[in-house]
């Protein structure tokens, strides 16, 4: 099958998963009582990952038009942000995220909204991979010239398939989704994008126990203090 | 006991809601097995397909695998195409697909197995 077609068919069937989930719980509201606020805030979380996913889609042609500014970001205000937009939805899911900052230099070159989707698709990518009552680590720190974003779940191994394309630098289309069922390949395959679009090195990590996904961003020089 | 195995949670909670009672929601194959060979056999197993660790399927063939396990009825919930399969052989009476079932395509099943 051509490839564009195969990506086309994986993102139509990630981006298939929300609605249907949105149909069941609009038929549940339908006679629903006790449930109601529960329903409803689910309504809203599934609706928002989806409509985000169809952004960075978007986003996704979008590069192709150079639309995205390079300039400095703050990693660090980068990663509060997106932490603090997912809370609630580790907090339902009953994980927890921790936060490590080591990284000196405080600015990199990418671009804001680009670098905070690779985040957020990871972040994601972790707790949908995670069990109930683990933890997710976000962690920021220096890496020579340059600055490294990783995330670390506890959840089960990477495939190999997935990590060999992985180690090859970044993806050229959204993952099978024989190979990684749920909703995380179209994720990796819009970080990846986001990230080589940056000039910044995507990779993962096979842990016994869990995945890192890390993405290692340049130094600004233009605002460096160091 | 009805099974509901279904790594999305949401959509577990939805099937779980029409269910109502006397029901265990799993969000991998490994745990529902473990809870069948600890509590015994379920009247009936809701069964999404993509799910984290082994598959829908390897589920499938696992049960299929035990002549008890072998006649467990199991209606299958996913978002693929699996139409023109013929799943019988492994105790599936019903293939139902997300994005077109409704809570009383659920009710029918669990008044008919319960």
């Amino acid at each position: 099958m051509d490839a564009e077609v195969d990506g086309i068919l994986v993102a139509a069937h990630e981006l298939k998963a929300p609605l249907a989930v949105l149909r069941q719980l609009a038929f549940v509201l339908d006679g629903a009582t006790l449930h109601d606020k529960r329903i409803k805030k689910d309504m809203i979380n599934v609706s928002e990952r989806a409509i985000k996913q169809v952004n960075d889609l978007v986003k996704v042609r979008r590069l192709e038009e150079g639309m995205f500014v390079m300039e400095p970001v703050a990693v660090r205000e980068v990663c509060d942000a997106v932490s603090y937009e997912l809370r609630y939805l580790f907090n339902e899911k009953q994980q927890s995220l921790k936060i490590h900052y080591s990284n000196r230099s405080r600015l990199v070159s990418a671009n804001r909204e680009l670098l905070y989707s690779v985040i957020y698709n990871f972040l994601i990518n972790a707790m949908h991979y995670s069990d109930v009552e683990t933890e997710t680590l976000l962690s920021v720190k220096d890496s020579g010239e340059r600055v490294k974003v990783m995330v670390r779940d506890f959840g089960p191994a990477l495939p190999i398939d997935v990590w060999r394309e992985m180690k090859r630098g970044w993806i050229d289309k959204p993952l099978s989704i024989a190979m990684r069922p749920g909703s995380s390949g179209l994720g990796l395959f819009i970080a990846s994008r986001f990230s080589r679009y940056m000039g910044a090195n995507v990779g993962a990590i096979r842990h016994r126990d869990g995945t890192s996904f890390f993405v290692e961003l340049p130094v600004s020089k233009q605002a460096s203090l160091f | 006991m009805i099974f509901i195995i279904d790594d999305d949670r949401i959509m577990a909670n939805c099937i779980a809601d029409v269910v109502q009672n006397d029901y265990k929601v799993f969000s991998n194959a490994i745990d529902a097995m473990n809870e069948i060979s600890i509590s015994g056999l379920p009247k009936l197993i809701f069964l999404d397909i993509l799910l984290d660790g082994p598959d829908g399927f390897t589920f499938l063939n696992e049960l299929a695998s035990y002549t008890d396990t072998a006649r467990i009825p199991i209606v299958i919930i996913t978002s693929l195409d699996l139409d023109n399969r013929d799943l019988a052989m492994y105790g599936v009476v019903g293939i139902l697909k997300k994005e077109k079932m409704t809570p009383q395509d659920i009710k029918d099943y669990v008044d008919k197995y319960e």
